[in-house]
């Protein structure tokens, strides 16, 4: 096959730092015409990083570029559409309120055949009809998008691409909104892609799709190229042990010498909002209880029903052998149960206020004395206390959060419901975008807190963190609970099969 | 502080002005007028501070305070078109009915979830259809009522000094402070507004919270109405037009954000005072000239000017706003950089998003 010989991309030696950290380091991707790439690695291992240099949003700060051997640079997103490349988001970039045709061509609405000021909307139409013949959508092109499936949002992406003429389409884990049915469409357009010299560079965390669609797989780790293989000799044990194996460190407290005790937190069928069935377990007092999964696969949804944020679907919690059914975080704070949420800045912390006030929030109603008047000198002896028990650097309590690093950031979080009593403390993504050395002291806050019997839950998308700190680890695969494996059965390849749905 | 400190500075300079220009600025006549319109500026401009510092917004203040006085008028007056009845009637039903107006958008913002710059345009139009449906395009004099704005607490050389009025304001603005600063539920107005979801997530009635600065926004713009029925004694279908704007206007020159979470009561008293006296104090600024036969002219901005400044200061105070805030992340980021660059066993990793 003389034509697929041609390579139509090569990265070589990207690298990529931001403060403090190194996203990609000396990664190589290469790319035929009419190949279809697959890239896989876990969360955080760069693939993101190395297609948003990819697409012109990111600039390497080493390495090159060439597309059809010829060394190119990428000032911006704009260069890479002339290039002929184009990404096609997980979250689809699509403005519901205009046509399939006003998508197709927004942004690049001369191109339609007028050269005046006014919108050539029947010429526009005429050519997206084409293109939407091309990709296998049965729809006129003045359907406004808002009507359309997710998997035909994907088509009129697809389309855009192919209107863009280009060489080179990146779909970021292209089918976590379609249907079965609307999957094997993607699949039969890849091909159709595949036949006309396209490459496709093909994000995804599925197993099976991953070997069904891919004529090769370049495995990234921790910002490292892994390594390449073929269709022909990858298997699921082999990519996962490729995207994992890596040795644990040794930040994490030693967690042997506990015994679980009764039963804190029983949850049985509990039905999450958007999920088919239910899930059910129990977390003890004095443990850690973990949970593993894909970033989608739940977890912050199940997180948020127990913090009596959304209401469950159906099914029961029983609280220290009590009914438990929070009707708000209120609720949920008043019986011991707290979160420390994944987006601490969205949802943990007012960040414009000062530390002192950040901690007493959820306990605020406590510090009114007499005449509704605000205790400012607990509050601030209690901040004070949070901040030594904590380590938070700052130099008062009264700094603003915003001015904190994330690593204080999220003491302040734990300190203000450490502050109070919890039976229950969830963490989710406890040590997210924070550095080694706060990392480390959380890991140590965490064991100490569940030394003094309290039931603590953790959803990590860090497998080291996963195995480092659970005492049992339930995996998480498109939001049922696949497994709950004892700390002795928890190996990364288990893990990582399980919540990819390579094992049942 | 820094928005307020910039603000008394600038009302400070101005009355300086006004005062070189004009001696009569500072006449005790001209003092007690302007503290009359500053105090009910002042009250309604507080009520909506809390629902701005939540970050909401409440553009039915101006249509309540006409709305308040007209049933007041209506009720309470002897004149034509009045029914008579005492006095303490009028108020009592014409603040019931401001508190449950604002019970009413407070409960749709919150609970049906709509945006509050869409239910309080409607509040305003249909409150301003109810008074013109009460008046009938006519007006109702109630010029029994006066006494009230004109009474003042003591006189100097036999002329008022100390309006009433500004007793409200006072009182308004030391419950307001104690209530903004010095309470939980102070607390929880500034956590809503600094961030909704983490109060959310912290167990705030954040609902309720909400719903309650509606209810206070319309009752300041009820004893607002009150104050202003007296002030002007003939209550018509255009009462309180653009009251609202004046309002915002006020809080935002004095130091609260529309995007909440910022604010404070002494701030939304310099901006409402700063407001007034540009409004009414433009035209008694004057400057002498002479001509070239030596003959004395006085030259008088041209009164139409006066809401080109208004609108002028509230950019300008908004603009050195933004430029400090800029330069302070930019200093801080620096900060931040030079603290990653340092050799350090903790390397600051980036969030990826």
């Amino acid at each position: 096959m003389s034509e697929s010989d041609f390579i139509l991309l090569q990265m070589r030696g990207i690298t990529k730092r931001f403060p403090g950290v190194v996203a990609l380091q000396d990664v190589h991707l290469s790319l035929q015409a009419g190949e279809v790439l697959a890239l896989m690695g876990e969360n955080g291992a760069g693939k993101s990083t190395l297609m948003k240099i990819l697409g012109g949003a990111h600039q390497p700060d080493a390495g090159e570029i060439f597309i059809a051997r010829k060394p190119i640079t990428l000032h911006g997103i704009a260069d890479a559409k002339r290039q002929g490349i184009a990404l096609i988001h997980q979250e689809l970039m699509l403005a519901p309120n205009l046509d399939i045709a006003g998508n197709i061509f927004l942004g690049n609405e001369k191109n339609a055949g007028s050269t005046c000021a006014w919108l050539d909307r029947s010429g526009m139409r005429k050519r997206a009809d084409a293109l939407l013949k091309r990709v296998g959508l049965d729809l006129p092109s003045s359907t406004p998008v808002s009507r359309l499936t997710a998997g035909q949002m994907q088509m009129v992406e697809i389309a855009k691409a192919l209107s863009q003429n280009a060489r080179i389409i990146i779909m970021d884990e292209p089918t976590s909104s379609l249907t079965l049915g609307e999957a094997r469409q993607l699949f039969k357009i890849i091909a159709d892609l595949r036949k006309g010299g396209i490459g496709v560079v093909y994000i995804s965390h599925r197993m099976e799709e991953v070997l069904q669609v891919a004529d090769r797989i370049t495995v990234l780790r921790d910002g490292k190229w892994v390594g390449d293989l073929s269709a022909a000799e990858a298997t699921q044990e082999k990519i996962v042990a490729m995207m994992v194996g890596r040795p644990l460190s040794a930040w994490f407290p030693d967690r042997m010498a506990r015994i679980a005790g009764e039963v804190i937190l029983e949850v049985s069928e509990l039905v999450v909002p958007g999920a088919g069935a239910g899930v059910s377990f129990d977390v003890r007092k004095g443990e850690i209880f973990g949970f593993a999964g894909l970033v989608g696969s739940g977890r912050t949804e199940l997180m948020e029903v127990l913090f009596g944020i959304h209401a469950p679907l159906a099914g029961a919690m029983r609280l220290t052998g009590q009914s438990y059914s929070p009707n708000g975080a209120r609720d949920a704070i008043d019986r011991g149960v707290y979160l420390a949420p994944e987006d601490r800045k969205r949802n943990g912390l007012v960040l414009p206020m000062s530390v002192a006030q950040n901690i007493s929030l959820p306990n605020i109603a406590n510090y009114g004395g007499r005449a509704w008047t605000l205790m400012r000198a607990k509050e601030k002896k209690v901040a004070e206390q949070e901040v030594s028990r904590m380590r938070i650097k700052t130099d008062s309590v009264t700094r603003k959060v915003v001015n904190l690093s994330g690593g204080n950031q999220q003491k302040v979080v734990l300190g203000k419901w450490l502050a109070m009593q919890p039976k229950v403390l969830i963490l989710d993504e406890p040590t997210r975008g924070i550095d080694v050395g706060a990392k480390a002291e959380i890991y140590r806050h965490m064991a100490a807190l569940a030394q003094s019997g309290i039931a603590i839950i953790m959803v990590s998308s860090d497998m080291e963190e996963v195995l480092g700190m659970s005492d049992r680890v339930a995996v998480m695969h498109e939001r049922r609970i696949e497994r709950i494996l004892p700390r002795e059965e928890a190996t990364q390849e288990r893990i990582a099969a399980l919540m990819t749905g390579a094992l049942r | 502080m820094r928005r307020e400190l910039g603000m008394l500075v600038a009302l400070l300079v101005l009355c300086g002005a006004l005062w070189w220009s004009n001696p009569n600025f500072v006449g005790q006549s001209n003092v007690f007028n302007t503290t009359r319109q500053i105090s009910m500026l002042g009250i309604l401009s507080i009520g909506s501070a809390f629902v701005i510092i939540t970050g909401g917004i409440d553009l039915s203040v101006g249509s309540m305070v006409g709305l308040t006085g007209v049933i007041l008028a209506k009720i309470s007056s002897n004149a034509e078109g009045g029914m008579g009845e005492p006095l303490w009637i009028g108020i009592i039903v014409a603040m019931a009915i401001a508190l449950l107006i604002g019970l009413a958008q407070g409960l749709l913002i919150t609970r049906v979830n709509l945006q509050p710059f869409i239910v309080t345009l409607g509040g305003m139009l249909t409150l301003r259809g109810v008074s013109q449906t009460i008046v009938h395009g006519g007006n109702v004099s109630f010029s029994a009522f006066r006494n009230f704005a004109n009474t003042s607490i003591f006189h100097i050389n036999g002329e008022p000094a100390f309006p009433l009025l500004l007793l409200i304001l006072v009182g308004v603005a030391i419950v307001s402070a104690y209530l903004l600063h010095f309470t939980v539920f102070g607390r929880y107005i500034y956590a809503i507004g600094g961030n909704r979801d983490a109060a959310e997530y912290s167990g705030i009635p954040v609902k309720n919270v909400e719903t309650l600065t509606y209810v206070i926004s319309a009752g300041l713009a009820g004893v607002a109405g009150i104050c202003y029925t007296s002030y002007i004694q003939q209550m018509d279908q255009n009462v309180g037009v653009a009251f609202e704007l004046s309002a915002i206007a006020a809080c935002v020159l004095g130091g609260c954000s529309l995007r909440g979470g910022e604010g404070a009561v002494i701030g939304v008293l310099i901006g409402t005072a700063l407001m007034k006296v540009i409004e009414d104090g433009l035209d008694m600024f004057q400057l002498i000239y002479h001509d070239s036969r030596g003959r004395a002219h006085f030259w008088k901005p041209d009164d139409n000017w006066k809401y080109i400044v208004i609108g002028a200061v509230i950019l300008i105070a908004v603009i050195l706003d933004q430029v400090v805030h800029l330069f302070q992340q930019r200093r801080r980021t620096r900060a931040a950089g030079a603290m990653a660059a340092a050799p350090s066993a903790f390397p600051v990793v980036e969030v990826a998003k």
